[in-house]
């Protein structure tokens, strides 16, 4: 799989700023890690959401900001929140 | 002597030799490679195949046997005629593999055991695990598709370190049928690239008699030319695939076999139903979903011998709702196949649905990889999940009319449904419930999926289409 795409990890600390209300240059950036995901949501469905049971090729997305974690998921064709105040997202 | 008497013995003389020439065209015409190439494979499959031909007589034992590389065609011959047998046929997408028919009433035991102990066979084994009483007896059936070579989930011969025989039994299901334009499998997912050419021929076009679907409630238009499915996304006609998903898993159920391009389905023919509820990312909603089946109710109630739904999706989410209407496509006559789940986890602990609803009609599928282990990210459940079929490195149709390997129970679940379809094309009247207990009686015992799945097994496609 190729290296994750940059404006994908720009796009995850754009949308977390506007979720924080903060600044884009108060989102630090943790690890960003391959991983295979076990389907189409990447692990994290939204509400009544159904996705196909395919193992699907992604990048685990790690952002800090304000002395907390946030995980996002991506693929080259979508981006996920995961479990931000307790509910999955699609961005 | 007299001039009559020689003339009486030349005539003889003649005859003799032109007996022992036809018998040497015999055998020159199964070991010329030649001569075998320059037949499709459905010719070949047709000999093979024939109930009357000497060349498959089901009585005799048939063992299957890959010599080494770097043994020659001539070699072949001579270590087959040296221990009086046969080769009956060519496997021609595996290089040195050959069906060898025993000539000498030997057990498939002893011939495996005779060949195993020749340095220049890599392995042989029985043709005989599964004892066809009637029509395909003893007999297989191979594909020429240019990609057949590494559907291990069909044919198994050990490829890429896999496990001889770890797989469906397709060739072998394949001498008894290879699926019926009658019977119509609904693909209900990211919809299907219809054009693929590997599927066209196998798509299901609505016939002229059959009326548009009417849904008021869902489009302004109050119906929708459904020519080949629906696309409830977008509340239209046209199920066309932009994803990917949906057309891989119709390519494992109906690829068009035998046309020497790209894979062989589990069917050879069939009619698949596309149905688009999941959108580019492959997600969609439950709503969607019942929406789809609906449409799939529908149908069947308008005349469409739509029998099977395809479902490789899902989540932990319970829906009523989504259960009910599945418990009505049961109702309807209608099997429902289901992916198990991929998060290595335990269906009975922490279900998936919509595999894990408990319904007459409802079949949840688990992952195998080529050796016949479950694989390292499928789920499993000793009561929920039923039965496990081929998941990992599955190549199969994909978009822009190419192919593409996958893994997920998503893969598996097509391969069941594929298996029910060849079940409904030699059973047309069968009901659900008996389509059910032949497909979860008919399975592999295999080790790995002991306490893992309920029946204990992987799916087999030649048992199933015998078994009653």
């Amino acid at each position: 799989m190729s290296p994750i795409d940059v404006a994908i990890i720009i796009k995850a600390r754009s949308d977390l700023a506007r979720r924080l209300g903060v600044d884009e240059n108060e989102i630090g950036e943790g690890e960003v890690e391959q991983t295979d995901f076990p389907d189409a949501s990447l692990g994290a469905p939204l509400e009544d959401e159904m996705s196909a049971q395919v193992i699907t090729p992604g990048w685990r997305i790690h952002l800090k900001a304000g002395g907390e974690t946030y995980e996002y998921r991506a693929t080259t064709r979508q981006l996920r929140l995961v479990n931000f105040q307790g509910r999955n997202y699609r961005v | 002597m007299s001039r009559n008497l020689w003339l009486n013995l030349s005539i003889a003389l003649v005859l003799i030799l032109i007996a022992a020439f036809a018998g040497r065209l015999h055998k020159w015409n199964w070991h010329r490679p030649s001569q075998q190439t320059s037949h499709t494979s459905r010719e070949r499959e047709e000999t093979a195949t024939d109930p009357g031909s000497n060349e498959s007589d089901s009585s005799k034992t048939e063992v299957l046997v890959r010599f080494r590389s770097n043994v020659s065609r001539d070699a072949i011959e001579n270590i087959t005629s040296r221990m009086n047998d046969e080769v009956e046929d060519r496997i021609e997408a595996v290089d040195g593999l050959e069906v060898i028919e025993d000539e000498d009433n030997r057990s498939a035991d002893e011939v495996v055991a005779q060949y195993r102990a020749l340095s220049e066979v890599e392995y042989a084994e029985a043709n005989s695990e599964i004892k066809l009483d009637h029509e395909g007896a003893g007999k297989h059936v191979h594909a020429n598709d240019e990609l057949f070579y590494k559907q291990w989930g069909l044919f198994n011969h050990g490829q890429d370190g896999g496990k001889p025989g770890a797989d469906i039994s397709a060739m072998q299901a394949w001498a008894v049928t290879k699926g019926s334009d009658q019977v119509v499998v609904a693909v209900l997912d990211s919809g299907v690239d219809y054009t693929h050419p590997d599927l066209a021929g196998n798509i299901w076009t609505r016939p002229e008699i059959i009326k548009q679907y009417e849904d008021e409630d869902l489009t302004s238009e109050g119906a929708v030319d459904d020519v080949h499915g629906f696309n409830v996304v977008e509340d239209n006609g046209d199920p066309m695939d932009d994803n990917g998903h949906g057309t891989h898993c119709a390519g494992i159920i109906g690829a068009e076999g035998g046309n020497e391009t790209g894979i062989a389905g589990v069917n050879w023919t069939v009619k698949i139903m596309p149905l688009r509820f999941m959108d580019s990312d492959g997600a969609g909603t439950t709503k969607d979903a019942i929406e789809a089946i609906n449409y799939v109710i529908n149908r069947k109630r308008a005349g469409v011998n739509v029998r099977i739904i395809s479902a490789s999706w899902g989540s932990t989410i319970k829906s009523r709702a989504l259960e009910d209407v599945i418990r009505k496509a049961g109702d309807e006559g209608i099997l429902f196949v289901a992916a198990a789940g991929n998060d290595h986890s335990d269906d009975d602990a922490k279900p998936h649905y919509p595999a894990s609803y408990d319904l007459n009609n409802v079949i949840s599928v688990a992952a195998v990889d080529r050796n016949d282990e479950l694989t390292s990210f499928s789920n499993w459940g000793a009561t929920s999940v039923d039965v496990a079929a081929p998941g990992q490195q599955i190549v199969s149709t994909w978009l822009n009319h190419g192919f593409e390997e996958k893994q997920g129970t998503s893969m598996a679940t097509p391969f069941v449904a594929g298996v029910a379809a060849l079940v409904l094309s030699t059973n047309p009247s069968i009901s659900i419930a008996e389509l059910r207990t032949r497909l979860l009686n008919s399975v592999d015992a295999v080790p790995s999926l002991k306490y893992k799945v309920a029946t204990g097994g992987r799916i087999n496609a030649a048992k199933a289409v015998v078994s009653k």
